[in-house]
């Protein structure tokens, strides 16, 4: 085995570096298993093989690591795919540091490309695009090297220049082409990926609603950056951060560890009412995108009317009706990555919210406490409320204790008996769920009613809509004020309700968001619905009803046509090119055969007349019983297959007939110079 | 196609490669035209072709005063019915030997024309088909001989072949002398195929593949014929269908499925010293002899595909 080539080794461990990088930019990761790699990574570039000569040690290290991982699984401190994708890691990490040969190699590889999916499970950032692409542009040079230094025979060097150039070219083709497969190709709902991280609100999906919400249960990451719905709001609020609830559905119920509803579903109808309507509504035309996971309706706070609800599935758009539960949620009956509907809200500073048409368990519930309730829960707020009648009032009191003696952390409590105690108490330090289940049961021990809401906090201008992302995700309170009906309050400090960015980046992340939101949208949630709606717009005028009504044309408009000839044109093209190509490329086969076929018979001086054809010497020579004729027929004849006959020659056989002749050459010069020597004359050569 | 010419041989002797020429033609598809002066065996060798393809065979011997209906047929009044009737001419056979075909006027030569082009006879508004496969071997004397007149160019160009026999060489004449005593020759000549298993040989010869190059070559070669100078008219488009129809015909003698340059030199002269007209004025046989000297020499100008 010759020593391997260094630039190929190299590509390897960067390509392993974009691999990690693809997992690493989820910001998951924990940090020792960065820093590992990290080092690794330096090492294996300088080409220190560190464990090439302690394998097995090595090995050992990796099963210590994976029953570590494991134990930090089991406790639940770990994610089953953060772990996972660590473990990954340090096995690429081995595999780069031991002596390079092709196993190693192949493996290495072979852990990138467990890393890169590690990653898309992770995040589907732009920069995990960036490390993908570059991942697999760094690896598909350093295979392609790979197979180059195979082929070159020992103790020669490899021309790494002359190949590089033909390499990137392939490699720039496979990009483009993986591009338009990407766009083309019909595509698979995301939600099969697998889980994503749950922001704070239940464990099922990344933003989906439970039917529970357990305190200290799943991890939050507040910073999950996908975008789940998408809104244009009617009067337009013109405002770049809207910063508004958007509500999916309250609770009512808390045992100590989690909030429920006392009702199941309700009724089922195209359009459910929960609020009878005021004058000035705030209608919204929303988008749940895939990343969403849920079924609930989401709309602005407080929702009057919600409803015309189309499901987007896999196989064409239908209409959802949609099904009243409990605790004033609306549900699409139908399942699908993604739904648009329409939603009326009374508008924010609505002095009359319409009382909301609630139950009688459900109004018998917005006074109950968990059964084993901490005493010290009450006295707290008997402290803090000093007999303050009012519920607005007694509201704004606790939350102003609660931010002030409070701070907000997205760490994990682990399991504790009475979870609401442990904050309130011991750890003074929640999240949004903590504050805001605080604040409802602190209400209800004064005699307020009150009931828990989630839903998202936010809104981000992006194109004349507003978008909220998964981290956007919040809990927080109703209260129910006498005449007003229920009003929102929130306990959590307000710098943390949404994911807001340092003001100081705001400019450069104002840029890289808008970057990043065509991405996200052109292809993180670039779907089967987003190709059919392509093909759609392709065909179809865009739905303006004023023109509708004026012009009736069934016709398909101009530019449909133009596509398919353009579409139809490029296919000719594309046909003409590939069949040409093909035609061509054994015919010059032939013919290459061919001058060198007259190469070899010049040099022997075979008599031949001018412009006589290798088929007509044939015929001439066998028809005289010339001795080549033996050769040179059946060479003339494969020729003539190979050129007009459409059966190319055979790997090998141009070789092989070309021997043949030079042999029958050889005989024939060998044979005729005594005959010369004896004739002392030339022999003729015609012209 | 072997045992075709091997049959022909027994009563052509010494012209093996004039035989093949002919066999080609018929398995072409195409009429013949032989083309010399009498008595070397041009109307032996259509009459043994029609026995060796066991064909039904008629010979028409044209003369000054043949008129059309004696070819094509005629109405006949048959008194006992009273009604008319066709009466089919000898025209209705498969091979009809038109022997000295330049003897008769151009009205009986147009004649024979329409049914070597469409296969069918047209008489009286009335159209006969004429019995497949339907092949003409004409024979004619040189036009310089005296009661002639000379074919009409389109109809020159509705022969596939032209072809000359020139007399034997000495010492087959000379065995012919020693050999040929009570038996006819074509007595010798056996049947070795039928009609159907010609039209499947035609079949396969319009299967076999041409090449594009090919093709252009064939092209190209016509181009020269127009654009030479010496040439009046060069070959027509039907020329070069015929040509590429001969050549296919060729091919199948090496046992190819393809055409080569090869078979299309091979065919070229054959084929296309007939059709082209000369700018002098030179006429009989040495314009026919010019005429094939010029288009060989295309064949060697014009360069063939690599």
């Amino acid at each position: 085995m010759t020593r391997p080539l260094r630039l190929r080794l190299v590509l390897r461990d960067l390509a392993a570096g974009a691999a990690f990088g693809a997992m690493a930019v989820s910001g998951q990761l924990p940090v020792w298993a960065l820093a590992v790699f990290l080092l690794t990574l330096v090492l294996a570039l300088c080409n220190v093989r560190l464990v090439a000569r302690h394998a097995r040690l090595s090995a050992l290290l990796l099963l210590v690591a994976a029953v570590l991982l494991g134990l930090q699984l089991t406790s639940g401190a770990m994610n089953a795919v953060v772990a996972a994708c660590s473990f990954a890691g340090l096995i690429a990490a081995q595999r780069m540091l031991s002596a390079p040969d092709g196993a190693a190699d192949g493996q290495t590889h072979l852990t990138g490309l467990l890393m890169v999916a590690g990653g898309a499970a992770l995040s589907g950032d732009m920069t995990y695009a960036l490390c993908l692409i570059a991942f697999g542009v760094l690896a598909s040079l350093s295979l392609a090297l790979g197979v180059v230094e195979a082929a070159v025979p020992d103790g020669e060097p490899v021309p790494v220049r002359a190949v590089l150039g033909p390499l990137s070219g392939g490699v720039a083709f496979a990009v483009a082409g993986a591009v338009a497969f990407f766009v083309l190709f019909p595509r698979l709902n995301w939600a099969m990926v697998g889980p994503r991280s749950a922001p704070g609100l239940g464990a099922a999906s990344s933003a989906g609603f439970s039917n529970t919400v357990r305190l200290g249960g799943a991890g939050t990451i507040k910073s999950n950056p996908r975008v789940v719905l998408r809104a244009t709001l009617t009067p337009d609020p013109g405002r770049d951060a809207l910063d508004a609830y958007w509500v999916g559905r309250t609770y009512d119920t808390f045992d100590g560890q989690e909030w429920t509803n006392v009702i199941g579903a309700l009724q089922t109808e195209r359009q459910i009412t929960l609020r009878p309507a005021s004058d000035t509504l705030l209608h919204q035309r929303v988008e749940l995108l895939p990343a969403y996971g849920g079924r609930t309706l989401i709309a602005l706070e407080s929702p009057s009317r919600l409803g015309n609800a189309l499901a987007h599935t896999p196989t064409g758009t239908r209409n959802s009706t949609v099904q009243l539960q409990g605790g004033s949620e609306v549900r699409f009956t139908l399942t699908a990555p993604s739904y648009t509907y329409e939603a009326y809200s009374l508008p924010p500073d609505a002095k009359a919210v319409g009382s909301l048409a609630l139950r009688q368990p459900e109004k018998d519930q917005l006074l109950a406490l968990p059964e084993h309730l901490d005493p010290r829960v009450a006295q707290l707020a008997a402290r803090v409320l000093q007999g303050e009648k009012e519920p607005l009032a007694a509201a704004r009191k606790l939350i102003a204790y609660l931010q002030r003696d409070y701070a907000y952390t997205l760490e994990l409590a682990g399991n504790s008996e009475d979870p609401l105690a442990d904050f309130l108490f011991v750890r003074k330090a929640g999240h949004c769920e903590h504050f805001a289940t605080a604040l409802t049961v602190l209400l209800r021990t004064q005699g307020f009613s009150a009931r828990l809401a989630t839903g998202f906090f936010g809104g981000a201008r992006l194109d004349g809509a507003y978008i909220v992302r998964a981290g956007d995700a919040h809990a927080w309170t109703h209260v129910l004020v006498p005449g007003r009906g229920f009003v929102t309050v929130d306990a959590t400090p307000p710098s943390h309700r949404t994911s807001q960015a340092s003001a100081l980046l705001e400019k450069v992340l104002a840029l890289y968001e808008a970057v990043e939101a065509r991405w996200r949208n052109s292809v993180v949630d670039y779907s089967f619905r987003d190709q059919f709606e392509l093909a759609n717009a392709l065909v179809r005028p865009p739905r303006q009803p004023a023109q509708a009504s004026t012009r009736s044309s069934r016709l398909p408009p101009m530019r449909a046509w133009l596509t398919a000839a353009a579409v139809a044109f490029v296919v000719w093209r594309v046909g003409r090119f590939l069949a040409r190509r093909q035609k061509r490329a054994p015919r010059m086969e032939a013919t290459r055969f061919l001058d060198r076929v007259d190469a070899q018979l010049a040099r022997a001086r075979v008599p031949r007349f001018e412009g006589e054809s290798l088929e007509d010497l044939t015929t001439r020579f066998a028809r005289d019983g010339h001795p080549l004729a033996l050769a040179l027929v059946p060479l003339t004849r494969r020729y003539l297959e190979a050129r007009f006959g459409g059966r190319a020659l055979r790997e090998g056989e141009a070789e092989h007939l070309l021997n043949t002749l030079r042999r029958a050459l050889e005989a024939e010069a060998a044979r005729r110079v005594p005959k010369a020597a004896e004739q002392a004359g030339p022999t003729a050569r015609a012209s | 196609m072997e045992r075709l010419a091997a049959q022909l041989g027994r009563a052509v002797q010494g012209k093996p490669s004039e035989v093949q020429r002919v066999v080609t033609c018929v398995v072409a598809g195409g009429h013949l035209l032989l083309e010399d002066m009498p008595g070397v065996g041009k109307t032996t060798l259509a009459e043994a072709l029609a026995r060796a393809c066991a064909l039904s065979f008629s010979r028409i011997q044209f003369t000054a005063d043949l008129l059309p209906a004696d070819i094509l047929g005629a109405q006949v009044f048959h008194s006992q019915t009273a009604t008319f009737s066709f009466r089919p001419g000898p025209l209705f056979r498969q091979l009809v030997l038109a022997d000295e075909l330049n003897r008769a006027p151009p009205r009986t030569q147009s004649a024979l024309l329409e049914g070597m082009a469409q296969g069918q006879v047209s008489l009286d508004g009335e159209t006969h088909p004429l019995p497949s496969p339907f092949t003409v071997v004409a024979t004619q004397n040189p036009v310089d001989f005296s009661g002639t007149y000379p074919l009409p160019d389109s109809q020159l160009d509705r022969f596939l072949v032209r072809l000359s026999l020139g007399h034997p060489a000495p010492d087959v004449e000379a065995r012919l002398l020693t050999t040929r005593g009570a038996a006819s020759p074509l007595a010798s000549v056996e049947a070795v195929t039928g009609p159907e298993e010609l039209a499947s040989l035609r079949a396969f010869a319009a299967e076999v593949k041409l090449d594009a190059a090919v093709a252009e070559y064939i092209v190209r070669l016509a181009r020269a014929t127009r654009e030479h100078g010496d040439l009046e008219r060069g070959a027509s488009t039907r020329a070069v269908l015929a040509l590429g129809s001969a050549a296919r015909a060729q091919a199948l003698w090496e046992g190819r499925d393809f055409v080569t340059p090869g078979d299309v030199r091979a065919m070229l002269v054959p084929c296309w010293a007939h059709r082209v007209l000369l700018r002098s004025a030179v006429q009989g046989v040495s314009a026919r002899d010019e005429a094939a000297h010029l288009v060989e020499e295309l064949s060697r100008k014009v360069a063939a595909p690599r």
